[in-house]
């Protein structure tokens, strides 16, 4: 029985598991945890100790202490908080940024608000299958370089970086790591005291957790400016009441999310996906073959138009460039950059697929685009060679 | 993004898609295309005595532009040939619900239309001569 709409976009966000909904109420309401953690009353030492449990969850997840873990509002603030945080704080080392042109926007917009502060930024490519090469970095690594930031699993192809030889690389020369890990949790094992990373964004929404509730691993030793001023929370780091029940879905949410089960099964969906997908004339995969997360599906559909191609399956949540930028009319910067033509990139759609996919939805969607493209491609006929390249 | 119901009911059964068969009399097309706005599109219409009793279009673009063209096909038939330079698609986006920035998009049917014209005046020139 396939359901009125099938939802393969957990790469834009994921619906929040049963079990963490179950621990978020406890923390509502006037029977629950409600008061404010940093209050020294008993209720608020049992909303205290809620947050703490969660930060020993998200920190065992990651491999880490649970004093390295600071709460915020998403990935977005950690980058931003990461970034501006980390030049402002070793202005003294230099001004020089590197990053890559692949990154998610709230990396390339702060970099660029950076730069209106004078700091030097160099945006580094890649590959066609969009690997970021390690050396290519160290190549990039000047005497007044402060921090590198890279991210682990790209959000539009889910290609994957080689976290621990671009980490090394950084270390070497003594400059400061920054890794966006929001779409990693749950999908690739991750170990960051086994990673030479200072400074890792986290969030819970693509992780069957809340919106709005992220947190940043700082690294003992590396020194960050505040973002805001207004308290003590979160180490002055991050001031402001701290969110208790988005925290303990937070935190649950990373406690179930294994990659050793989940990856997988989401690994057999991605195929089984892909399988059928590639049966059809002229689709071809975007992102290198092997070296990417089990969740993600980029897909180029020659001679389609990607927003008429998201029509015609109206009934299925599926993503023309990242979940971000879908508002917006101009091509992924991603795939661009990975060298695809501005029309293959309006040609392309993203499936993620999760926890809660079935094979039945797969099979569903697969038969439908297997309808559709042929459909779409005949209302073509005649088109001129551009459309398809 | 969100279709009003006639965009979308155009797009998935576009009434008047396809072309002719071969050797279909009084047969006359015309092309638009802007790579920068991702849009390519031709009609084909067909004229008898003077009047469009057929129209028929092959389209590349967003649902707008499809559903734009369909109803653009279905306009013009039964209409006499000049209202292939009289489409007006600037007065009527409202009506189908096309948002005011994929006005150029359905500029480049207008043009596809008035190809047809220039096409058939070209037909009716060398038929005099």
């Amino acid at each position: 029985m396939i359901k009125k709409e099938i939802y393969l976009d957990y790469a834009a966000t994921t619906p929040v598991d049963p079990a963490v909904i179950a621990v978020m109420t406890e923390c509502l309401g006037s029977d629950g945890d409600s008061a404010n953690p940093s209050s020294s009353h008993s209720p608020g030492r049992r909303a205290k100790a809620r947050v703490e449990v969660a930060r020993s969850q998200i920190a065992k997840r990651v491999g880490v202490p649970s004093d390295t873990i600071w709460f915020t509002s998403g990935a977005t603030e950690s980058d931003n908080m990461a970034l501006i945080g980390a030049m402002r704080a070793n202005e003294y080392r230099g001004r020089h940024l590197i990053t890559s042109v692949l990154e998610h926007k709230a990396i390339l917009d702060t970099a660029h608000a950076l730069e209106k502060e004078g700091v030097e930024v160099t945006y580094v490519n890649h590959d066609t299958d969009g690997i970021v090469d390690p050396d290519q970095i160290a190549e990039a690594i000047r005497d007044d370089t402060v921090l590198v930031s890279i991210m682990h699993v790209n959000n539009e192809t889910g290609v994957l970086q080689d976290i621990a030889a671009i980490g090394q690389r950084c270390h070497e020369r003594g400059v400061l790591f920054h890794v966006d890990a929001a779409q990693s949790t749950g999908k690739v094992a991750l170990k960051f005291e086994d990673w030479p990373v200072d400074l890792v964004s986290l969030t819970a929404h693509k992780t069957y957790g809340p919106m709005g509730i992220g947190a940043i691993y700082i690294s003992e030793g590396v020194s960050l400016d505040p973002m805001i001023y207004g308290g003590e929370q979160e180490g002055g780091f991050r001031p402001g009441t701290l969110a208790t029940h988005q925290i303990a879905g937070f935190g649950k949410a990373f406690e179930l999310a294994d990659p050793g089960s989940d990856g997988p099964l989401l690994a057999a969906c991605r195929d089984r996906l892909w399988a059928g997908l590639n049966t059809i004339e002229g689709v071809s995969l975007n992102g290198h073959p092997a070296q990417r997360s089990p969740h993600v599906l980029n897909v180029t559909f020659p001679g389609v138009e990607g927003a008429s191609l998201q029509l015609a399956l109206a009934n299925v949540a599926i993503s023309a460039g990242s979940a971000c930028n879908s508002d917006i009319p101009d091509p992924s910067h991603v795939l661009r950059g990975m060298g695809l033509s501005d029309v293959l990139a309006e040609s392309t759609l993203r499936f993620s697929v999760g926890r809660f996919t079935t094979d039945a939805e797969i099979d569903y969607v697969v038969g439908r685009i297997q309808d559709e493209v042929p459909r779409l491609r005949a209302l073509a006929n005649g088109a001129p060679a551009w459309t398809a390249s | 993004m969100d279709y009003s119901s006639e965009v979308e009911q155009r797009f998935l059964s576009p009434c008047r898609a396809g072309g002719f068969e071969k050797d279909t009399p009084g047969i006359v097309s015309g092309e638009a295309a802007d790579r920068t706005l991702n849009v390519w599109i031709r009609f084909q219409v067909q004229v008898l005595d003077g009047a469009i009793r057929t129209a028929r279009f092959s389209v590349y673009g967003c649902p707008y532009t499809v559903a734009a063209a369909d109803w653009a096909a279905e306009w013009l038939e039964g209409r006499p040939s000049t209202a292939l330079e009289e489409l007006g698609m600037l007065r009527r986006y409202k009506k189908l619900g096309v948002p005011v920035e994929k006005l150029g998009k359905l500029l480049l049917i207008e043009d596809a239309a008035a190809a047809c014209w220039r096409e058939l005046d070209n037909l009716k020139r060398q038929k005099r001569s």
